[in-house]
């Protein structure tokens, strides 16, 4: 159906249809509906009548999902007070449903255009994501673009029960940008696209434990990423917190002091660096033991 | 970037007129508060950041690793959250080590405490901006701020220096939208915190009384209506739950 076309390269609704069981997909509060954001309007930029966030229900291999796919090209799929507002009554008819719930993240966090609003409906957000996680309902972030998860929605995303990513998908808060401004281009050259996804990409999020699955960067392989997950779910309970807390514990004594990412992926089995660089999502994995 | 002004209270100061003389069981190391106090003669467990210091990995972890001794120790103890941080510091190692991911591991500490009965409780003391307020204050059962705190986003000359538009369009704008405003009355206004408490406030029967009245219910969008801050949030929500029970 998309062929030969990248997962990255789709607009967000091609996405969806990529992803779903064919016609399948029914849209909650579609564009004809016209809900805009007054801040945006009041500020003179221009609007968009999903807010930047498509949201519904569908069919993955049968399966009944809910499912939101965050438009990047749309002020950097930030999130305002209707875009996050869709997003925790997306979380919230999931945990209500109890039905697996998909994002398909790329948002640099909170649409700085619109103030508090956006940061508070993130927080609103994780409060439903542990909702549904509580109900043992599957919540799982898929990661696959450059705009990646930033800021707010990075950590949003370390909240849902599982994370797919792609190489090409980044996952933090700060980007590289504002690191550079902030301890200087000899400390950390944005640029530099090596470094910034041995950052920040897919590879060592997945090699550190961060991502559950490293996919390749097509529609095919996200839908079985997701298919995987969606009869599981993670448990937030005292062993798992416990065990969570000792291996970030472990991964700050070994890594705290390296300033080259390098580091990491050879302590993580990673001998071929420059092989390891260039090998597809999946490749690398096979190439590096998972680092737990 | 954080200038603390000359009038700012002392992190001890302000610990004191919370819990009086049971600060002596929270201690501060490098800016980060763990332990335990009372309020109202009944047991706390206290963490949070002072000093408006940055919060990176090693600080989230210290967090989380009190409120897992909490659970293990003092089973459905509340927990109280105080917020005076700058956010995270950008930096490329915290980054590459998963920064995201430590925050979320503090966050789901908190949630197993809460779903074993721990009631939590925010009170933003200082700075609770950007990142630092979403990995732990915000996602407290209650939330409250000292009238003194810097709460929100950002100020608006940062937004004005990030979105490129004019900070006296933006202050123009705040006049009527409370959610581009900076500070704790208007995040108040959006429901973002369930009251402001002031210099007169008696703070130790005020605390008291928030964990009396803690429910795990969020109802921010429900305040943010009813305040006037933020109109849409729970329309948008009840209609994304309404149009997908059809």
């Amino acid at each position: 159906m998309t062929g030969a076309i990248l997962f990255h390269e789709l607009t967000a609704r091609q996405r969806v249809a990529a992803l779903v069981d064919a016609g399948s997909f029914s849209e909650l509060l579609p564009p004809p509906e016209r809900i805009t954001s007054p801040y945006l309007a009041q500020l003179g930029i221009p609007v968009s009548f999903d807010d930047g966030l498509v949201i519904g229900h569908a069919r993955i291999g049968g399966k009944k999902i809910y499912l939101a796919a965050q438009v990047g090209q749309f002020v950097g799929g930030a999130v305002g007070e209707i875009h996050g507002a869709k997003l925790t009554g997306l979380f919230k008819a999931a945990a209500r449903d109890k039905l697996p719930c998909v994002l398909i993240i790329e948002s640099g966090g909170v649409r700085l255009h619109e103030g508090s609003s956006g940061e508070i409906a993130i927080a609103e957000t994780m409060r439903a994501i542990f909702e549904c996680r509580a109900l043992k309902v599957p919540t799982i972030a898929v990661i696959a673009t450059d705009i990646g998860a930033f800021g707010g929605i990075g950590i949003l995303s370390t909240c849902c029960d599982f994370r797919i990513m792609t190489e090409h998908g980044r996952l933090g808060i700060s980007g590289p940008i504002v690191i550079e401004k902030w301890m200087g281009k000899k400390a950390y050259d944005s640029a530099n696209r090596a470094l910034v996804w041995k950052t920040s990409g897919g590879k060592t999020k997945y090699l550190l434990g961060d991502a559950d699955a490293l996919v390749h960067d097509t529609a095919d392989a996200v839908r079985d990423g997701i298919s995987k997950f969606l009869g599981k779910s993670s448990a937030v309970s005292l062993v798992s917190v416990k065990a969570r807390q000792k291996e970030l514990q472990k991964r700050l004594k070994k890594f705290g002091a390296a300033s080259d990412p390098d580091t990491v992926w050879k302590s993580m089995g990673v001998r071929d660096i420059q092989a390891a660089s260039l090998a597809s999502g999946p490749e690398f994995a096979a190439l590096a033991k998972r680092g737990k | 970037m954080k200038k603390p002004t000359q009038k700012k209270p002392s992190a001890r100061a302000v610990l004191a007129r919370m819990f009086g003389a049971t600060v002596e069981g929270i201690s501060i190391e490098k800016s980060v508060l763990t332990g335990y106090a009372a309020v109202d003669g009944k047991k706390v467990c206290v963490i949070g950041t002072c000093d408006g210091t940055y919060i990176d990995n090693g600080a989230a972890l210290r967090l989380a690793a009190h409120v897992i001794e909490c659970i293990e120790r003092a089973p459905k103890t509340p927990i109280v959250m105080l917020v005076d941080s700058a956010g995270q510091e950008p930096n490329r190692v915290a980054e590459m080590l998963g920064l995201a991911s430590y925050f979320g591991h503090l966050l789901s500490c908190l949630e197993l405490a809460r779903r074993k009965g721990h009631k939590l409780i925010t009170v933003a003391t200082g700075q609770a901006v950007g990142g630092a307020f979403l990995c732990y204050g915000m996602f407290a059962d209650r939330i409250y701020a000292l009238d003194s705190a810097s709460v929100g986003l950002m100020p608006i000359a940062a937004m004005s220096a990030v979105t490129k538009i004019p900070a006296p369009v933006l202050e123009k704008l705040s006049k009527t939208m409370p959610s581009l405003e900076f500070g704790a009355a208007p995040f108040a206004l959006l429901g973002g915190v369930e009251e402001v408490w002031s210099a007169s406030d008696d703070i130790q029967a005020k605390l008291a009384a928030a964990i009396a009245a803690s429910s795990t219910e969020d109802n921010r969008a429900e305040l943010g209506k009813k305040r006037g801050g933020r109109k849409l949030a729970l329309d948008i929500r009840k209609k994304v739950l309404a149009e997908s029970a059809r």
